[in-house]
């Protein structure tokens, strides 16, 4: 009947919107597990290439950095294009060094209005922006204990909505 | 139609940049006044070749790609690549990794399922009803965002099990994330299916029996609509589907109402799954193993149950070397991707059958108006990325 739609239609007048107000009243989800912009530790990385290999969207670049780094004789890091990222993670998880790892800056944080600001040395990877409320998700540990085959209790909780 | 053509018949193209198709695909309609003549289908405008990028990514490198094939089904194509690349490694999956694939696979199934009854309702004008659907899907990406860190793109089922552990509160999350699901599908139940507009608008029109499915290549719910109670799920079962109980909701008709109702039962029957899966979901089980760099030679081929109907993934691997004989000597070759990528990466499309022949059959068959045409072409609820890839 009608009648039982328009019951139905009155009943969610009166609920909370489902919808969002990003960024006037709310920030972007960020959630345990989200996958964000990454972070490079350079005391760690030894410039393998590894992460340039299992890239599927091709866009991590191995670049020359100026300085001493008695890790890595060839000065090379990562730089990342995240307009070509997809998010997937593959690099964390690939880095042999524990290097690479993603934090929650996600959504509208990472807007620009030109395409060549998209690219992110790794000078500037290595940093997080000052004032942002940043915290590290993804790391390689947490691949670490299905590679060596053992249990994990979980990560951490799943927060409130 | 072309040689047929009168004078009398209008030309009309529909689409891609239309409310009333499912996405970017476009159709050449041939009117008689308001009557559809005949269809045909304009694809390519999402051709991204992904078949044959994948044949350039190692193995763990294309989970990336393959749930691209249906942006509003991902983890079900997860599923299916994750499936046949472990038959080529041979590696038994860990229980626990089979019902958290499961369970993403269900609720995938559901936001999809959910995202087709916003478009069915504003297909109807009905757009109240798809504002509800849209809110309980929000509720289940958020839910695949704290699981898995994303919302619309997983990468979380991988050969070999899944990427990482579920968080410690998945049990009792899940189970809300149903029940609050499950309160807004029976709301949309009763305003959509008992509506009477709905009804005349939906009813006998776009009927398609399950003999001509069948002859059609049709699978999924549009096939289980016409009568035939068919489901890979209980016909080749894969993952641990032989193990939960479940009913696989079969109709009469065919017709576009009929589909619909099919649908919504499916939404109760996944949400069945996920409360039986998600206690067989043991903290601190095994969840993963990891495969080796190189694959042996082989073919692994899966077949699904996605929410569209039958997905199959065909995926070979040459191996690192393969020794031939000719005469009395042996050729040893070598593979160009040495066992790490595939050799070749093949899908069976679920949508093309359902915008081609399907839509050519209920057009000649019956006569359908214009203001029919998006009914029955949502109620079908083709995925146009599928037919491109």
């Amino acid at each position: 009947m009608v009648a039982a739609t328009i019951g139905k239609v009155i009943k969610y007048l009166f609920r909370k919107p489902y919808t969002r107000l990003v960024p006037e009243s709310q920030p972007p989800l960020k959630l345990e597990n989200t996958r964000g912009r990454h972070v490079l530790d350079m005391s760690k990385c030894t410039g393998c290439s590894m992460c340039q290999a299992v890239c599927p969207a091709n866009s991590i670049d191995m670049v020359f950095v100026e300085g001493n780094w008695p890790q890595n004789k060839r000065s090379r890091f990562p730089r990342i294009d995240l307009h070509k990222c997809t998010f997937c993670g593959l690099c964390v998880e690939y880095c042999p060094f524990s290097a690479l790892s993603m934090t929650d800056l996600t959504g509208f944080e990472l807007y620009t209005r030109d395409k060549s600001s998209t690219i992110y040395y790794p000078i500037d990877l290595s940093k997080i922006p000052e004032g942002a409320q940043v915290r590290i998700t993804i790391t390689k540990d947490k691949f670490k204990a299905s590679e060596e085959g053992k249990a994990e209790l979980g990560g951490g909780g799943l927060g409130s909505s | 139609m072309v040689g047929e053509q009168t004078a009398k018949q209008v030309e009309l193209f529909f689409g891609p940049q239309h409310p009333g198709v499912p996405g970017n695909v476009g159709f050449k309609l041939w009117l008689d006044g308001e009557r559809v003549v005949d269809v045909e289908l304009i694809p390519g405008f999402l051709f991204r070749g992904f078949e044959k990028m994948m044949e350039n990514r190692t193995w763990e490198m294309n989970i990336v790609m393959c749930y691209r094939f249906c942006v509003e089904d991902p983890d079900n194509l997860e599923v299916a690549y994750a499936e046949a690349v472990d038959r080529i490694f041979k590696v038994e999956v860990p229980e626990k990794a089979k019902y958290i694939r499961m369970i993403m696979a269900e609720f995938s199934r559901i936001a999809s399922h959910l995202f087709w009854a916003n478009f069915m309702s504003g297909g109807v004008g009905l757009r109240t009803t798809g504002y509800w659907a849209i809110a309980a899907r929000e509720e289940i990406l958020k839910w695949f965002a704290r699981v898995t860190g994303h919302r619309i793109y997983h990468s979380f089922s991988v050969p070999g099990g899944v990427r990482w552990d579920v968080p410690r509160d998945f049990r009792d999350k899940t189970l809300d994330l149903a029940n609050k699901v499950e309160d807004i599908v029976k709301d949309i139940e009763e305003a959509l299916l008992r509506n009477p507009v709905f009804k005349a608008r939906t009813k006998n029109v776009g009927v398609l029996k399950a003999e001509d499915a069948i002859r059609l290549g049709v699978t999924g719910p549009s096939l289980r609509a016409g009568g035939m109670p068919y489901d890979i799920r209980k016909a080749v079962p894969y993952e641990n589907y032989d193990k939960v109980k479940f009913n696989v909701p079969v109709g009469e008709n065919g017709d576009s109402y009929e589909r619909s109702v099919i649908r919504f039962k499916e939404i109760h029957e996944s949400l069945n799954i996920i409360r039986q899966s998600v206690e067989e979901v043991k903290p601190g089980a095994p969840y993963r193993v990891k495969l080796p760099l190189t694959a042996p030679a082989g073919v692994g081929i899966s077949r699904v149950e996605s929410a569209r109907g039958e997905y199959m993934i065909h995926v070979i691997s040459m191996g690192v070397m393969k020794a031939e004989r000719v005469g009395d000597k042996y050729v040893v070759h070598f593979t160009g991707q040495g066992g790490r990528k595939p050799y070749r990466v093949r899908l069976r499309s679920v949508s093309l059958p359902l915008l081609t022949t399907v839509l050519k059959h209920i057009v000649r068959n019956e006569e359908v108006t214009i203001a029919d045409f998006p009914v029955i072409v949502k109620s079908l609820d083709p995925c146009p990325p599928d037919i491109d890839r």
